[in-house]
């Protein structure tokens, strides 16, 4: 297999530590950047990411020019922190609310590009212990500097925190090992060169992002990337290692979840793309099973296997936009 | 000085207004592990930081203690110190991933002395906001190997190594806002330990055990007479040993401070305790090592010397009531050079030394004000009455 783009698209955040270089540049190509986190009950990391960021990236170099928090429905103090600390704060069921609402991740990520502005945006995950700001100005620095690139996705060493707050230096990154790679070297092998398809940090052009439907959960980071592959090929496509990223663990039924909506989607799509066909309607619901009182007993979760319709579909979207 | 103290209350807005920047050191330098002796990854990312607020100079010295420098506008003026701890109590294995919150940072070691750090970190960027210059240069040091084992060693290198003079100091901890240190005691921190040799464990019917051989040295150094002049105390701090509860214990470690006034009776207790070390290990025929781990020398303003008075009016001023105790931080080691020198504290906080340790971010405004009343204080000259 031909690994010529990892090499030549695979960027260190250390490669983007002058932030006056990045800054002039966005200026001289008169861009804006939107920085999007997607909240729920995010309480404990939200504050640290905004004030890092504002800091940083608006105060000390004007990078950024926004940031958005697209909140889920929070039940704990999210939104009111974010507030505090001068995020612009939505809750996604009343963005667009004539379009209906859905919970995911996906739909949050799809209703962001409704209320930032940016030319470039940039989404974070809100629940990153060890933020630095590099987790944004090294994901908006290709787009940047390389004329070619319209999409930078993270990737780093994933310690775990477990709940002793000691750190494990070892796992993370299971679905992307057990599900995605070995679908990605099936049927698009150039596409394993990406070292983190599921990492939800990422920064890509609008005029990328309005073009693509958004699944509403946990497919969106595969969508995302088959779409713009599909469309406009890898090279528009970047990669920066951040090192590391300190996260919560998840469980293995709850992966098991993310696992199951992730070859949804994927299934989804090659099929579209006519690498296989499937001759019956797949199920959409995942079932496991827990031991309770000696009795196995099934644990349905259903998907909703909704996507949304790229944005600039959207006639309130167009008329914000001024798009004709 | 009274021009000075007016502007103080109007100065706590304006570094509210850059609040983000001051949590973002905090943050940003707190969250790297720095156990005594292993401060390389801190020093660095401080570094980091204070090139960002763009210092006119950024350096370690010799020994390793990272140093900026603002230049003040006259050369003539020996330059003021202002000087954090950069290491924690905590080990690299602990989680040092803070908490932001509306009203709180939480996390190891946000107390001591993260927040100290963070806000020396943001003193150039403090500054600048204030549009306040020094005619010294203010010397911004991290000092490492500071506490416990490390026993102050950076500081005391830094010191004796320093070429000019220096003018003053403020010496600044995470808490307690409020403190104003202005002496500290004489000092000396030891260790007993007890090892009872593993032929004992066969060869006598009744074998000592450490834990309790360790009870008696507690019980006599408890019955020692000690002086309400000079003042003396010894202050029995940590002890460990054994390993099972029906197991005669064979190893115990005793950690305890002798502070004093004076350091004639640091000496004079210490070598009291000596003595009980040897009879015990004596009457029990088993071996008891004594080892001083750490020590300072008693030094200390007068409660009148302009530096104490000046930043007494500081405190009062911002509507802090200043509090006076003896401080075993670098301030000792100022003083015991003859550089006049006060510990304050940025914040108020809760569970000081435990892996939950949080500061409330509103009172580091009026903190920081503290700090800068104080230096400008001492850039006007009150170090440099005789």
């Amino acid at each position: 297999m031909n690994n010529s783009w990892l090499n030549k698209n695979t960027f260190h955040y250390a490669e983007f530590r002058d932030l006056e270089r990045l800054v002039t540049e966005k200026q001289k190509k008169k861009i804006t950047i939107s920085l999007c986190l997607p909240t729920l009950n995010e309480e404990k990391t939200i504050a640290k990411e905004i004030v890092i960021m504002k800091s940083e990236l608006m105060t000390r170099y004007p990078l950024l020019d926004e940031i958005v928090v697209v909140d889920s429905g929070s039940t704990d103090r999210t939104r009111k922190i974010a507030r505090e600390y001068g995020a612009d704060v939505y809750e996604a069921a009343n963005i667009l609310p004539q379009q209906g609402h859905f919970r995911g991740k996906g739909e949050n990520l799809w209703k962001a590009l409704y209320v930032t502005r940016g030319d470039i945006i940039v989404y974070l995950d809100a629940d990153i212990k060890n933020i630095h700001h590099r987790f944004v100005y090294a994901l908006v620095a290709p787009l940047l500097l390389y004329d070619g690139i319209k999409f930078c996705k993270a990737f780093y060493d994933r310690p775990i925190a477990t709940g002793e707050k000691k750190m494990r230096q070892t796992g993370g990154g299971r679905v992307t090992e057990l599900v995605i790679r070995p679908l990605f070297s099936l049927f698009f092998p150039e596409l394993t060169q990406i070292i983190q398809p599921l990492s939800g940090e990422y920064a890509c052009f609008r005029d990328v992002l309005e073009k693509i439907p958004f699944p509403i959960g946990y497919g969106i980071e595969t969508s995302m990337i088959l779409d713009i592959y599909e469309r406009w090929g890898l090279d528009v496509m970047a990669q920066v290692d951040l090192e590391k990223r300190v996260h919560r663990n998840q469980g293995i039924k709850a992966l098991g979840k993310m696992a199951f909506v992730i070859l949804n989607t994927f299934a989804r799509r090659i099929e579209k793309q006519g690498f296989i066909k499937i001759n019956k309607s797949t199920y959409s619901e995942m079932i496991q099973y827990n031991l309770v009182k000696s009795q196995y007993q099934a644990d349905i979760f259903k998907i909703e296997g909704v996507e949304r319709p790229p944005m600039i579909e959207i006639p309130e979207y167009r008329e914000k936009f001024n798009i004709h | 000085m009274d021009s000075h103290l007016e502007k103080l209350p109007s100065m706590v807005d304006a570094i509210r207004a850059i609040k983000e920047i001051i949590i973002t050191n905090i943050v940003l330098i707190g969250q790297i592990p720095s156990p005594t002796f292993k401060e390389e990854k801190r020093t660095r990312i401080f570094m980091e930081r204070l090139a960002e607020a763009q210092v006119d100079e950024c350096t370690t010295d010799a020994y390793g203690n990272p140093i900026g420098i603002v230049k003040g506008t006259s050369e003539a003026n020996p330059p003021i110190f202002v000087v954090a701890h950069l290491d924690t109590f905590f080990g690299e294995d602990v989680d040092h991933n803070f908490t932001v919150k509306k009203k709180t940072i939480s996390g190891p070691g946000i107390l001591d002395n993260s927040a100290g750090v963070g806000v020396l970190a943001s003193l150039p960027e403090i500054m600048r906001t204030l549009g306040i210059g020094f005619k010294s240069d203010i010397v911004l040091v991290g000092d490492i190997q500071s506490i416990g084992k490390g026993n102050l060693r950076g500081i005391r290198n830094l010191l004796k190594t320093w070429p000019t003079p220096i003018r003053g100091a403020v010496c600044i901890e995470g808490g307690e806002l409020g403190r104003l240190n202005y002496y500290s005691d004489g000092m000396r921190r030891c260790e007993i330990t007890c090892s009872i040799p593993s032929t004992f464990r066969w060869t006598h019917k009744f074998r000592p055990n450490a834990i309790l051989i360790l009870h008696e040295v507690i019980n006599q150094i408890l019955k020692m007479r000690l002086p309400q002049k000079p003042r003396a105390r010894v202050i029995i701090g940590k002890i460990a040993g054994g390993v099972d509860y029906g197991e005669i214990a064979q190893d115990a470690i005793l950690g305890f401070e002798i502070q004093s006034d004076t350091d004639k009776m640091v000496k004079a207790i210490y070598r009291d305790i000596k003595d009980i070390k040897n009879g015990i290990s004596h009457e029990h025929e088993v071996e008891l090592q004594l080892r001083t781990v750490s020590s300072l020398n008693a030094a200390r303003l007068r409660f009148n010397h302009p530096l104490v008075k000046s930043a007494a009016e500081v405190l009062k001023k911002l509507e802090l009531k200043p509090v006076s105790v003896s401080s075993e931080t670098e301030l000792s080691i100022f003083l015991f050079h003859k550089i006049p020198a006060v510990t304050i504290g940025i914040t108020k906080g809760e569970n000081y030394h435990l892996e939950n340790a949080v500061i409330k971010i509103a009172p580091i405004y009026k903190g920081i004000a503290q700090l800068i009343g104080i230096l400008m204080a001492i850039d006007s000259g009150v170090c440099d009455e005789q």
